[in-house]
């Protein structure tokens, strides 16, 4: 029994991980790019390295290291990371019933792998129930973890001798990662209506370069969605009624 | 000092993520709230690509001569017919570096 148990679990740390594998690869352009700009700024190593590590949030770690670059008050560089890393508090609300009353570890290790990578593997409705999901999930995350330092370790030796990996369009393998997660779910209306706001919202945000754009653009196509169930729901219902009647 | 900001930044970014996992904070989330958030995912991670693609040197660029453009419908398309993260990322890579050296 404990063997077969221990079979299950072994597929599944496997399954995370192979699962996870194109968005590791994906990544790599911006780890490498995280790494070498930390170094480019005059970081020392073990500065460099503690980015990643302890950090760990790509979008946070290339607009601070600028920051700190440039001497900037610490007030603003840790307003601007919060403000970056805001969408994950996203996260945390949509996971809060499956995860707050597991054990503190899994709590703090999920949590702390708790990427939009990881999130974008966690969307299922049944995704992170039960051990074995937790198992999947802590080594999807896990694997994730460790590549993101992999690619950041990398950048650090590679330093300044590398050219700016985004100018050549690398940018372009996490934007259809995504595209890869996401489009193959979008079989209703409700989840249909939520991607349109949200990528005509998201654009308009950011064309207008405002930081809180991504959370806002988000929460617009999360209520548009929202709203449209409801709608879908209450039509069902009259319709219903309507048949009772006739 | 720059280890003690990369300190701080780390607790910001793990209390960003780990926040509403704690079971201490008083928040209790109902059929409405949760129906709301089912749609997260979609909404934060379509909010992530469409700018990469739609976006180029800080001006919207919907041309055919926009290679993340063409190479990004391509993936839709592969997406929802395969289902396979790893055909859609191959034939859209594969499209997207041939317009680059093409165009």
């Amino acid at each position: 029994m404990v063997q077969v148990k221990k079979n299950i679990y072994w597929k599944v740390a496997q399954k995370g991980f192979l699962d996870m594998l194109p968005l590791n690869l994906a990544v790599i352009p911006w780890g490498i790019l995280c790494g070498s700009l930390a170094i480019q700024r005059g970081f020392s190593v073990l500065e460099a390295l503690l980015m990643p590590a302890l950090v760990y949030a790509g979008a946070v770690q290339l607009v601070v290291t600028e920051l700190i670059a440039n001497n900037v008050p610490l007030a603003t560089i840790l307003f601007t990371a919060f403000i970056i890393s805001s969408r994950h508090f996203l996260y945390g609300l949509a996971l809060r019933n499956k995860l707050k009353n597991l054990p503190l570890r899994w709590r703090v290790s999920l949590g702390f792998l708790l990427t939009d990578e990881l999130f974008a593997l966690s969307t299922h409705r049944k995704s992170l129930k039960g051990k074995v999901r937790l198992i999947y999930g802590l080594f999807a995350g896990g694997s994730f973890y460790l590549s993101w330092l992999m690619w950041n370790i990398i950048g650090i030796i590679a330093g300044s001798y590398l050219p700016d990996l985004t100018e050549i369009g690398l940018d372009f393998a996490i934007a259809v990662t995504f595209i890869a997660l996401i489009m193959p779910n979008i079989t209703n209306l409700p989840a249909l209506v939520t991607i349109i706001i949200a990528g005509v919202f998201s654009v308009i945000f950011k064309l207008l370069d405002w930081e809180l754009g991504l959370v806002f653009a988000a929460l617009l196509a999360m209520y548009g969605g929202y709203t449209t169930s409801r709608w879908q729901t209450r039509k069902a219902i009259k319709s219903e009624i309507k048949e009772e009647k006739e | 000092m720059t280890l003690i900001t990369i300190l701080l930044l780390a607790v910001i970014t793990f209390s960003s993520r780990y926040l509403f996992l704690h079971p201490g904070i008083p928040l209790r989330i109902g059929a409405k709230l949760s129906s709301f958030l089912s749609f997260s995912a979609p909404a934060v991670l379509t909010a992530i690509w469409v700018p990469i693609i739609f976006i180029k040197d800080g001006s919207l660029n919907i041309s055919p001569d926009n290679p993340y453009l063409i190479a990004a419908t391509v993936a839709v398309v592969v997406s929802i017919k395969t289902k396979s993260v790893y055909i859609t990322l191959a034939s859209s890579g594969v499209v997207f570096v041939l317009l680059r050296v093409f165009l």
